[in-house]
């Protein structure tokens, strides 16, 4: 296993009106992070908060290429970008104890925080197709070129994984820095990932090692 | 933090307990146990409260030291608001410790001014002014803010400096305002209103008149003799002599300074001192021998000369002989004076705050039950003595957030 120190390559926010940061999600051009009762844009490059949609937004968030899925009390709301409009709901795998969420394929990963699980389940239906585990409390979960990561926070400690998507084992290890918790996560497909704080309003660029 | 959690703490932050409940009312994990215990500590349910938070600290893992901590001083504040005085300190100190150590900067002060308003109530104002002082109100949020400008008010209108109470109570109401807790204005109105109400009553040459506290602050440097029924002491410029350990003789100084200019009969210091309501020869001889002692104890105030009739006061320097007095006695009237904060006190908490035995104050409460001027609720250790009408409890839950997210 590759163990190093996470790189902060550069924090967004805090932003007006944000008090906390749930989720993560990028679309291909802006960052999407789920603030409680709100899911808000930024452009990565300015850090200018851009829009946000008012829907219900408590923890993980994904985006398949034209919806976003946000989690949000004990269920995953299926959102159309344009309008903010609930189009479906699925139940959350973890029936409300969900954390992070992430799109790969058809399906969706969820993870289930103090379980210490990750769920890969069927986008339409809910159906659970398989559980990994993890030895931490699961947050943020993404996909980037064939690799799942997610991340961990338990008590004061906080890191990146990338795990073996059949058996969980760990492959390569980021820690966080003392005191700065993860909470949602997501890649930009490229080298970044973005980590929003379990502490304030802000986001964190993290560099993805090749 | 997962869905549920952040979705109760949202709607609980949003004021809304019974909403949050909605959404964590079957879940046992720890953070789901806090927040039913904040939730039903909102919903005045304190017992079902204390238990939720005690089981939702045992839950978190030793790794999860700041949550714990936060359930410790959520627990303590629920203690103190209903006057659970004897809650173990230690273990609200081990929080703070823990959070600060954390850089959990805004519930460590949460936790410290927890610790400074207990010790006032118990009337421990130099180690709450001591803990205070370590405490910077600066970088506080409004809430926080109004909670330490209240404490500081509260030390300052005991040790009777009127202006600085003042100004706590400005800050404090200002940074309620910014809050917008209308609980906590409340509370800021209800303590400014200690300044407007009657503190005690001026006795003196036969009349007597309420005093706010600020004059009796200004009462501290008056050149009179005066008889502090407060403090069981008199004094005259800057001496004063304690008869707190001596009632009897305290009686006496106090009955011969009311009569002052006049003396004061045998008669009457007879039945003020003793009890009696005649003055036999023994009381006579007994009262020779008091008012001895008091001659002695006051030599260097004033003297006590006998008259035909009894016995009157001479201030040495002093022009005037004032008395200061509780602006209502009547017997018992310490317990209602601590109950008139509108709490619920058990009777072991009112022992503690009037350092006395519990056994005594409940006979002073069980009279004063049965004139209607105090009621209880609850059975047992958990019964609570209060004055009518139920006002409810006003002191402001600031409970902290017990996830570690916040």
């Amino acid at each position: 296993m590759k163990h190093s120190a996470a790189e902060i390559l550069r924090e967004y926010g805090p932003f007006p009106g944000v008090e906390r940061v749930h989720g993560v999600s990028f679309d291909g051009e802006n960052v999407w992070f789920a603030s409680g009762e709100k899911l808000n844009a930024f452009d990565p490059q300015s850090g200018q908060k851009l829009r946000s949609i008012d829907v219900a937004a408590h923890a993980g968030t994904a985006y398949d290429g034209r919806h976003f899925f946000q989690l949000a009390n004990d269920r995953i709301q299926k959102i159309d970008p344009d309008t903010g409009a609930v189009l479906s709901t699925i139940p959350a795998p973890g029936g409300g104890g969900d954390s992070g969420l992430t799109w790969a394929e058809g399906t969706l990963w969820v993870g289930q925080y103090r379980e210490r699980k990750i769920h890969q389940i069927d986008a339409e239906t809910g159906k659970i197709l398989r559980t990994i585990e993890s030895n931490r409390f699961v947050t943020g979960v993404t996909w980037v070129d064939g690799e799942l990561w997610h991340a961990t926070w338990e008590g004061d400690e906080s890191d990146l994984r990338r795990v073996d998507p059949k058996t969980g084992k760990v492959l390569e290890k980021l820690d966080m820095p003392d005191g700065i918790g993860v909470s949602g996560m997501e890649s930009d497909g490229g080298d970044r990932l973005f980590c929003g704080s379990t502490s304030d309003g802000v986001v964190r660029a993290v560099r993805r090692p090749k | 933090m997962d869905s549920l959690i952040t979705a109760a703490a949202l709607a609980l932050a949003a004021g809304d307990p019974l909403a949050a409940l909605d959404r964590v009312a079957l879940r046992e994990d720890a953070p789901a146990l806090a927040l039913r215990g904040i939730a039903m500590a909102q919903l005045g349910d304190f017992d079902r409260a204390k238990l939720l938070l005690r089981r939702a600290a045992r839950a978190f893992s030793p790794k999860e030291a700041v949550a714990r901590a936060r359930c410790v001083v959520a627990e303590a504040e629920i203690a103190l608001v209903s006057r659970d005085l004897g809650w173990p300190a230690k273990a609200l100190d081990a929080a703070r410790t823990t959070l600060e150590k954390h850089g959990d900067r805004l519930n460590a002060a949460h936790a410290g001014h927890l610790k400074v308003r207990r010790l006032l109530l118990i009337g421990r104002l130099d180690e709450a002014e001591h803990v205070l002082a370590g405490l910077d109100p600066t970088p506080l949020p409004p809430a926080a803010r109004a909670a330490h400008e209240l404490a500081v008010a509260g030390i300052a209108m005991r040790r009777l400096r009127i202006r600085p109470a003042r100004a706590a109570l400005e800050w404090a109401r200002h940074a309620a305002r910014q809050a917008g807790i209308p609980g906590l204005m409340a509370e800021v109105d209800s303590a400014s209103l200690a300044l407007e109400t009657p503190a005690a009553r001026l006795i003196s040459q036969g009349t007597q008149r309420p005093l706010l506290l600020e004059e009796v602050e200004a009462l501290q440097g008056s050149p009179a003799l005066v008889v502090d029924a407060f403090r069981y002491a008199v004094r005259a410029a800057d001496r004063t002599v304690s008869l707190a350990s001596r009632p009897v003789l305290f009686a006496l100084a106090r009955a011969l300074a009311e009569a002052w200019p006049e003396d004061a009969s045998r008669e009457e210091l007879v039945a003020r001192a003793f009890g009696g309501k005649h003055a036999d020869e023994s009381h006579r001889a007994r009262l020779r021998v008091e008012i001895g002692r008091l001659r002695a104890e006051l030599a260097a105030l004033a003297d006590i000369s006998a008259t035909k009739r009894g016995f009157t006061l001479a201030p040495r320097q002093a022009r005037a002989v004032l008395v200061l007095a509780r602006p209502i006695e009547e017997r018992h009237a310490a317990v209602l004076a601590l109950l008139a904060d509108g709490e619920a006190w058990s009777s072991s908490a009112l022992a503690l705050a009037l350092g006395t035995g519990q056994r005594s104050v409940q006979r002073a409460l069980e009279p004063l039950a049965e004139a209607g001027k105090v009621q209880s609720f609850g059975h047992g250790r958990a019964r609570r003595w209060m004055t009518p009408p139920m006002a409810g409890f006003t002191t402001t839950l600031l409970l902290p957030a017990p996830l570690p997210s916040s």
